[in-house]
């Protein structure tokens, strides 16, 4: 009789593990929103550098180098720069300067050299390289002294 | 229902970091219904670089004049990688709608001769209901 029990007990077990029981999946659902987004990240500062008739001051110049920054986003954003607002200049220069923000950028997006703005509709990842210009006209010049300029790049 | 709740609203905070850290402002756009004279809008600035930055929240209007809106924190210290919750509080001005910009901005490498300042604004529309 034990043995009858554990022989049909077994059987029991047996049965109970059938392919049904084995093969039932359940889903599981993972959702998830992405929303326009714009990641700047400023690598360089740019470097201005005089020219021989001292009337421009340009990261453009022999020896200037542009501000650099790496530009991540969703696409469905645009990019720009402001008019220059704040100048730093040596109390020798007395006389006007037209300051000229631009930039480029190469990667996903590809934008030559503007001053506009530039919408950026797909995704994607670029460098974005900032120049800045200043210059003087007549017979106005740039004066010895350190100058400084803020670009702001924005991304929007 | 109670525990699907609870599941969703795990998710939900679990997921709030993870979307925050990985951006420089969100959201960048907002539509906002208020019954009151003001409407709100939380944003994340989040800070991307390997330093700590110093980060400055603007409010604007839709050509870049400065909005009388109140913000907290306006001006803050972000350590790298971190972001933090900022209010964002604009009065209609007795308008029925409203149209602002909500910049962060820094400048990560001050004291050079052509500083970059990244702004990155988000656009949004506040409605007032009656």
């Amino acid at each position: 009789m034990p043995l009858f029990r554990t022989a049909f007990g077994a059987a029991l077990l047996v049965a109970c593990l059938d392919d049904a029981a084995m093969a039932t999946t359940q889903n599981v659902i993972f959702n998830g929103t992405v929303t326009a987004t714009c990641t700047l990240v400023v690598a360089t500062n740019g470097t201005m550098t005089a020219s021989p008739d001292l009337q421009s001051l340009s990261s453009h110049n022999s020896g200037g180098s542009a501000g650099t920054a790496t530009l991540t986003t969703t696409g469905g954003v645009s990019l720009s720069v402001d008019p220059v607002t704040l100048t730093t200049v040596p109390a020798a220069d007395s006389t006007a300067t037209t300051w000229t923000p631009t930039y480029s950028a190469s990667g996903t997006h590809t934008i030559a050299e503007t001053g506009a703005s530039t919408a950026l509709t797909v995704p994607g990842a670029d460098l974005v390289s900032v120049h800045l210009a200043g210059t003087k006209g007549g017979s106005n010049r740039f004066a010895t002294g350190n100058y400084q300029a803020t670009v702001t790049l924005r991304c929007e | 229902m109670k525990h699907a709740l609870n599941l969703a609203m795990a998710a939900a905070i679990g997921l709030m970091p993870i979307a925050a850290g990985a951006q420089s402002m969100s959201p960048m756009r907002g539509e906002v219904n208020s019954f009151t004279d003001a409407f709100a809008v939380r944003v994340f600035p989040a800070n991307p670089y390997d330093q700590k930055i110093r980060v400055e929240i603007h409010v604007y209007d839709q050509d870049f004049q400065p909005v009388d809106a109140k913000i907290s924190p306006s001006v803050f210290q972000l350590g790298s990688q971190a972001s933090r919750p900022v209010l964002v509080v604009v009065p209609f001005g007795g308008a029925d709608g409203r149209k602002v910009r909500i910049c962060t901005e820094s400048i990560p490498f001050p004291n050079q001769q052509t500083q970059i300042k990244a702004q990155i604004c988000g656009k949004f529309f506040g409605h007032r209901k009656s």
